[in-house]
């Protein structure tokens, strides 16, 4: 049976170096993601993080769930910004099981980023494979994974 | 979908490192798993400079005002490191809304299609928002 939520995945700190590594990965380098000058003069605080960032880390935590290649629809709508020094908490709820039309057991999810202070960075939804489940609970993860 | 106008259409290989580094940079715990998987949202890295393109060249947006609403993939199978992909991209919506506060906004979804490029297989779609707002201080993210 299928985990109807998971446990809480905790992000973070989010850190500057997360910011360019990702700016890398991703090839986005808008300077408003790693030039504090230059976001600055854009009038934000400080750099923040690229939505498809913090997507990228909740998608990351549906494939912790379900496992590598178990996603079939990842979708996410981009609420609040996410600056550095931001601790994220990823949350899902599996809300409906049923059968594909090509006889795929899966799972619809419901999902969401939060930042330390409540606030909602992203909402989501996802759809899954459930043959490949990988049900972990009560770990902090992210923690200590930072190379 | 296939009744829209095409407005561009590119393709590539899905590189092992290429998506291994993506994967690190989302902390994807599979990383270093073999067989790998690219991450779900790892496609942006072969769309973004087009949709970059298309707000900036094709619909003249005002890039201070802009903002990435909404981001959205459906899979009929995970990419395969190794495949060639074909993307072809189309917009599926471009309308006007009233924002609660910041009155006027103007609302466009684009949608690429993303297909293995040897055999036509479809892997999938990716659906991007991108809002105009009516101003600057209103662009959020």
């Amino acid at each position: 049976m299928t985990a109807k939520t998971a446990p809480a995945l905790r992000f973070g700190p989010v850190t500057r170096t997360d910011l360019v590594r990702y700016a890398g990965a991703s090839g986005d380098f808008n300077p408003i993601h790693h030039d504090e000058g230059f976001a600055q003069s854009a009038g934000l605080p400080s750099v923040m993080a690229h939505g498809m960032f913090s997507a990228g880390l909740l998608a990351s935590f549906v494939t912790r769930w379900f496992g590598a290649g178990s996603v079939r629809r990842y979708k996410v709508r981009f609420l609040d910004r996410v600056w550095p020094g931001d601790v994220l908490d990823a949350y899902g709820e599996v809300i409906r099981e049923f059968m594909s039309d090509q006889g795929e057991p899966r799972a619809e999810l419901s999902l969401k980023l939060r930042r330390q202070d409540g606030t909602m960075v992203i909402t989501g939804a996802a759809e899954v494979v459930v043959w490949n489940m990988s049900q972990k609970s009560g770990r902090r993860l992210f923690e200590n994974d930072h190379a | 979908m296939p009744n829209q106008t095409v407005i561009a259409e590119w393709s590539f290989p899905v590189e092992w490192a290429k998506a291994r580094e993506f994967a690190r940079a989302v902390h994807d715990d599979h990383a270093e798993a073999e067989p790998f998987v690219p991450p779900p949202t790892f496609p942006v890295v072969l769309t973004a400079e087009f949709i970059e393109h298309l707000v900036v060249d094709i619909l003249n947006l005002d890039r201070r005002r802009t903002v990435h609403g909404e981001q959205d993939y459906e899979y009929r199978r995970p990419l395969h490191v190794g495949e060639r992909v074909r993307c072809r991209a189309w917009i599926i919506e471009d309308r006007a809304k009233e924002g609660r506060r910041s009155g006027r906004m103007r609302v466009i979804v684009t949608e690429i299609e993303l297909s293995n490029e040897a055999t036509g297989e479809i892997i999938g779609y990716e659906r991007s928002t991108t809002i105009e707002t009516a101003s600057a201080a209103d662009a959020a993210t």
